[in-house]
């Protein structure tokens, strides 16, 4: 170090201080998973595992493009009632295809590529209101998840809307299949958060995603396209809700209007817990699935052991949050 | 009186609207009818508003000169502010399904001192007397039977596992009757947890007590939109001996199921939205005729299994 | 009686970074007493000691004969009030609150606001400012800011005024006013420590000054005893050779950019020039004359329309936007160095390639591509890191103004626009930013250079434009450029006076 640094000698040399708190989900997950092997013997079953990163999957992936959005600067409340109006209108579609081509490995194909267009869509309805619009990204996606979730509603008269039975056993592996022992839905978080995590980090539109969540203003300053970014991060965010959908659909086969209830929030916990800037300006792919297996793990154990009344669930849920949290506190601003 | 709580998932209570309309009524015509329910968020209410539709258009059509209006709420407070702009609209009677019996007995029994007829659906409001009728189903019931039929299918012992409602009191209810009847019998319960009447949840639930446990004869899933998640779950663990499932509340679906036989569910329990039916009608039929109804009406909570299967099954209905 | 504050050998440490070193001085009652020396000598960090906010590593300090308050709590209440480099004001409080704040003056139970506007008009009459007590902050230009965070400070009652840079924001009007609050405030007994990179500033109000380097005091002594030259000789610890560069011939080169009728209302109405290859440009004017949104509406920042706009290798007619203006090689550089200029938080070769990857990257970033930039840009600026992977806010100001400089030009642009280049930036990195703005036009390039420092202007430019109201009052070149026609033309005054 040189003189260079002392006009701002409380911020030590970044680097270290920033690797140790980036332990701090690391710690908390192996805190969780240790206990959890503690109370429990089928806890580390395989069995379990796989139940429990599969289980994760959904909202593991719909949290990746939520570490876009809020990496961004923006938020997107809305992913919850859109995966329940996608999951609907795709097996409104499948259903419709089925009849007429019969049970074949085609109509989950065109569902998926149903899904990714609705998500598409929606997300494009999103980024353009919040960004064209100048509308807080809160209110739009609060609005929008309003409607979402009535356009549900009101599609499935309340109740749900079902996958025919024999499309439900076609369309079955999406979530149940394998590949030596690893699901598809953990394949695909896994192949879709190294994939973004490198955008986020190597690519030119990951450095512009940071770059504006970081401070627009220096972003519009430096010839950054900060529109079309943040567009795109809300685009993102709902082809991400278009795959979770995907691997949602098959394991029950059916969209009802608690569909995807909450899930907003727990991928925004998720983020949080992972060490994304909730302010935006820096985020990390890896810190949200560890944060999705964290609130997925606290769950489990609690339904493997008789730890506590299962009226304080959520209770050990906020301390995990607010403890992880609080590990790399200090990773910035001082 | 029952009291009972909102519950978001299973199959529950239902609600209804009332009539009023004790006024003078100025003329034949021109009465309405206030109905204030739960939104459909889950479901059962789900099926609470597609029934409350369906048989609202059907009095329409046999008395036109009534009017109708639902307002659905998302919860107690939203309903209160219902009650009270129904109240402030003149209507002549009012049929609700109370979110919580406490927050709601205040303005209904104000909306009942305005000469407003009232009737109450599935849960009693927390004062006894305010309303003119009650339709309502039988909770505890809803647990004695399903602890019967435990009782019934494995005389010679076996372990469950419970999946919990919503934490509410229409829960504690239900659960209390349920452990009671199998106080003494050789069915040992496991485990409980909450499932929240919700597929999802059902299914996670279901995947965690098969990893905890070697071995589950049943499990009581408490409501059908949870034991279909629950099913699910089974299916996937491919447990060498079936496991029993028995939900309740008498989706479309399930009764199907036990209807056609041959799988995992022979029975459900009847406790379904289709309370909010009689409710309405009988409100209706006050409204128009002023015939001297009154009191109590309570809707078993008969077991559905094979045998009577169709009488209980509504293939139009979403739920 | 002893001196008011009086420092001891005292010495601070970061971890193993000494940052101040042997430190004795002391300032007496009624004194001015003016800190200067390079970015990063460690004059903020004696400022912080003094005002309560870090504690000493060793030494004695004594304020009026008492040990140094722990807290700015107890700092304040003694009556020591620290104005920072950075503003610490809530801009969507009212000027009145923000002058108040956390002081604020009850009636019963209630914030008495007649009285908060009362004495806040008092506190900014006496700085000559004209700001509404009840305007909320944010509608206010930057130089009322300060003007507020001054008051504010005099809101304190305090004894010793620690000042860091109160002049950085300022036009020379404020700066006159604000200098003779400053000598009524010692003349009834207070203290002043500040510090400025504006050495005639020191000349015109310090009574005495104090020379740091490398966290040691190299000279204490009387302001009038030292010339700015020979000051700027002890801050940077070399000689100085000229300051600005040797100007070139003016170039008569080809017009690059030429533009007629700006508006950008409400700042800017008609502004019209021309800028020809190699030729640097000065922007003189008073803090608020629309010389920075004229420029940024050019550069496509903000809205504005214009009769014609031609700029070589752009689409001429209608203004571009902030990326066409980029792709057509106009490149400004924001005086704003922290706000819009770089990411803070972001390594330095990510800051210094961030424009031209945004223009000509591929879609996946050539880390060793990058590092290469910095380098060379580390070389040609000369820009002094902690470290290799040193994120900006690290960095002095100065050096963080070199990134910023490195930046901007990093797409090779043929008209760069330079606002305020060398704002809170130390005299030695002023001297290599002149070198830069000076060989790029040697280079070709058509430079615009827009400064509140009248000197900078004078020393650099080829041809001044001054700006007053939001259009050109006059336009200078060769011996016309001299303070006072600068002075006269940006305060509208025709004849030869004030």
């Amino acid at each position: 170090m040189n003189a260079a640094a002392a006009d701002m000698p409380h911020r030590p040399w970044l680097g270290a201080t920033k690797r140790l708190s980036a332990l701090g989900p690391i710690l908390a997950l192996l805190a969780l998973i240790s206990i959890g092997s503690l109370l429990s013997d089928s806890f580390l079953s395989a069995g379990n595992l796989s139940n429990l990163l599969t289980r994760s999957a959904i909202v593991g992936i719909i949290a990746i493009g939520a570490t876009y959005v809020i990496t961004a600067g923006g938020l997107d409340l809305s992913v919850g009632s859109m995966s329940a109006l996608i999951a609907g209108l795709v097996i409104m579609g499948m259903n419709a295809a089925g009849s007429s081509l019969g049970d074949s490995w085609l109509v989950v194909l065109i569902g998926i590529v149903l899904a990714l267009a609705l998500g598409v869509v929606a997300g494009t309805l999103n980024g353009i209101l919040v960004v064209k619009g100048g509308i807080d990204a809160f209110i739009v996606t609060l609005g929008t998840m309003g409607i979402f979730r009535s356009v549900i509603t009101w599609l499935s008269d309340g109740g749900s809307i079902s996958l025919s039975s024999s499309l439900k056993g076609v369309a079955r592996p999406l979530y149940y299949g394998s590949v030596a022992g690893v699901s598809y839905p953990l394949i695909a978080m896994i192949f879709l958060a190294v994939g973004a995590e490198l955008v986020l980090r190597r690519a030119r539109i990951g450095r512009h995603v940071t770059a504006i969540g970081s401070n627009p203003e220096v972003a519009r300053y430096s010839a950054i396209r900060v529109h079309r970014v943040r567009i795109l991060t809300y685009v993102f965010q709902g082809v991400c809700v278009a795959l979770a959908t995907m691997i949602y659909v098959p394991r029950l086969g059916a969209a009802t209007p608690s569909t995807g209830l909450l899930w907003e929030l727990e991928a925004i916990a998720a983020v949080i817990i992972g060490g994304t800037a909730l302010k935006g300006g820096f985020g990390r792919i890896w810190g949200s699935i560890v944060g999705v297996l964290i609130l997925g793990l606290i769950d489990n154990i609690l339904n493997l052991t008789a730890l506590a009344s299962p009226y304080l669930n959520g209770a050990f849920q906020g301390i995990i949050i607010i403890i992880a949290v609080y590990l790399q506190k200090g990773r910035r601003e001082v | 009186m029952e009291k009972r709580t909102f519950l978001k998932g299973g199959a529950i209570a239902i609600a209804l609207g009332a009539v009023g309309m004790p006024k003078i009524s100025l003329a034949a015509g021109g009465k309405t009818i206030g109905i204030s329910i739960p939104a459909a968020t889950h479901g059962w209410t789900g099926g609470l508003n597609f029934q409350t539709k369906r048989t609202v258009e059907q009095m329409k059509k046999a008395f036109p000169d009534i009017e109708f209006v639902v307002a659905a709420a998302n919860d107690a407070s939203k309903q209160v502010n219902d009650v009270e702009d129904l109240v402030a609209r003149g209507i002549d009677a009012l049929v609700i399904l109370p979110f919580e019996s406490e927050p709601l007995t205040e303005p209904v029994k104000q909306a009942k001192a305005q000469g407003v007829f009232i009737t109450t659906v599935d849960r009693g409001l927390a004062e006894e007397g305010i309303e003119d009728l009650y339709v309502g189903g039988n909770n505890p019931q809803y647990g004695v039977i399903a602890g019967q039929y435990f009782k019934k299918k494995f005389p010679d012992g076996a372990k469950i596992v419970v999946m919990r409602g919503i934490p509410t009191t229409i829960d504690n209810v239900r659960i209390d009757a349920f452990k009671k009847e199998l106080e003494g019998s050789k069915v040992q319960i496991l485990d409980m947890q909450f499932a929240n009447w919700n597929p999802d949840k059902g299914f996670e639930v279901m995947q965690d007590f098969l990893q905890k446990f070697d071995a589950i004869d049943g499990v009581w899933a408490g409501d059908d939109d949870a034991a279909l998640g629950a099913m699910e779950a089974i299916k996937q663990a491919n447990r060498p001996k079936p496991i029993v499932v028995l939900g309740g509340s008498g989706m479309n679906k399930v009764v199907k199921m036990v209807k056609d036989g041959g799988g995992a569910v022979d029975a459900d329990i009847f406790y379904p939205p289709t309370l909010i039916i009689p409710a309405i009608e009988l409100t209706t039929m006050r409204a128009a005729t002023q015939a001297p109804i009154r009191g109590r009406y309570i809707l078993d909570s008969p077991l559905i299994t094979k045998d009577n299967a169709e009488e209980f099954y509504f293939p139009d209905s979403p739920y | 009686m002893s001196a008011f504050v009086e420092l001891r050998d005292v010495a601070k440490t970061y971890g193993l970074n000494p940052v101040l070193e042997d430190l004795t001085l002391s300032v007496d009652r009624g004194e001015i007493l003016a800190l200067v020396g390079e970015n990063g000598a460690g004059k903020s960090t004696l400022m912080r000691i003094v005002g309560g906010y870090v504690p000493p590593t060793a030494g004695t300090a004594l304020i009026d004969e008492h040990p140094l308050p722990a807290t700015v709590q107890e700092a304040e209440d003694a009556g020591i009030v620290l104005i920072h480099q950075e503003f610490c004001l809530a801009p969507d409080l009212t000027v009145g609150e923000n002058i108040f704040i956390g002081r604020e003056p009850r009636r019963h139970l209630l914030v008495d606001y007649p009285k908060i506007r009362r004495e806040s008009r008092l506190l900014l009459d006496a700085l000559g400012s004209s700001a509404d007590p009840c305007a909320k902050l944010s509608s206010l230009p930057n130089t009322e800011w300060q003007m507020v965070e001054v008051a504010k400070a005099f809101a304190r009652n305090p004894k010793l005024l620690l000042m860091d840079e109160p002049t950085a924001v300022l036009g020379a009007r404020e700066v006159e006013a604000l200098f003779r609050r400053m000598r009524q405030f010692v003349s009834e007994g207070g203290s002043v420590i500040f510090t400025s990179h504006r050495l005639d500033e020191v000349k015109a109000i310090a009574s005495r000054v104090a020379v740091l380097r490398d966290g040691r005091i190299r000279h204490v002594g009387p302001a009038s005893d030292l010339t700015e030259d020979e000051m700027a000789t002890l801050m940077v610890g070399r000689e100085l050779s000229q300051l600005y560069p040797a100007k070139s011939a003016m170039p008569a080169g080809d017009v690059v950019l030429s533009v007629e009728d700006l508006h950008s209302p409400p700042h800017v109405s008609g502004v019209s020039f021309r800028l020809r290859r190699g030729e640097i440009l000065g922007i003189a004017g008073l803090v608020g004359s629309g010389r920075t949104e004229a420029f940024e509406a050019l550069a496509g920042l903000r809205p504005a329309q214009c009769r014609n706009f031609t700029l070589a290798n752009a689409a001429s007619g209608r203004l571009p936007t902030a990326r066409e203006a980029w792709a057509a090689g106009l490149a400004y550089l924001t005086e704003d160095r922290k706000g819009k200029g770089l990411l803070l938080d972001a390594g330095l070769d990510e800051n210094v390639s961030l424009t031209v990857g945004a223009l000509r990257g591929r879609a996946w970033i050539n880390r060793a591509e990058e590092r290469g930039r910095l380098d060379q840009a580390v070389r040609e600026f000369d820009i002094r890191r902690s470290a290799p992977d040193a994120i900006a806010r690290s960095l002095s100001g100065g050096n963080q103004q070199k990134v910023l400089i490195a930046k901007t030009l990093a797409s090779r642009p043929d008209v760069a626009i330079f606002d305020e280049p060398t704002r809170g930036v130390d005299i030695g990195s002023k001297q290599q930013i002149y070198r830069v703005i000076a060989g790029l036009a040697a280079q070709g390039a058509a430079c615009v250079v827009i400064s509140s420092e009248m000197q900078e202007v004078i020393g650099l430019a080829h041809r001044v434009l001054v700006m007053r109201k939001g259009s050109v009052a006059g336009e200078l070149t060769g011996n016309d450029i001299n303070e006072s026609t600068i002075v006269r033309l940006a305060m509208g005054l025709t004849k030869e006076a004030a």
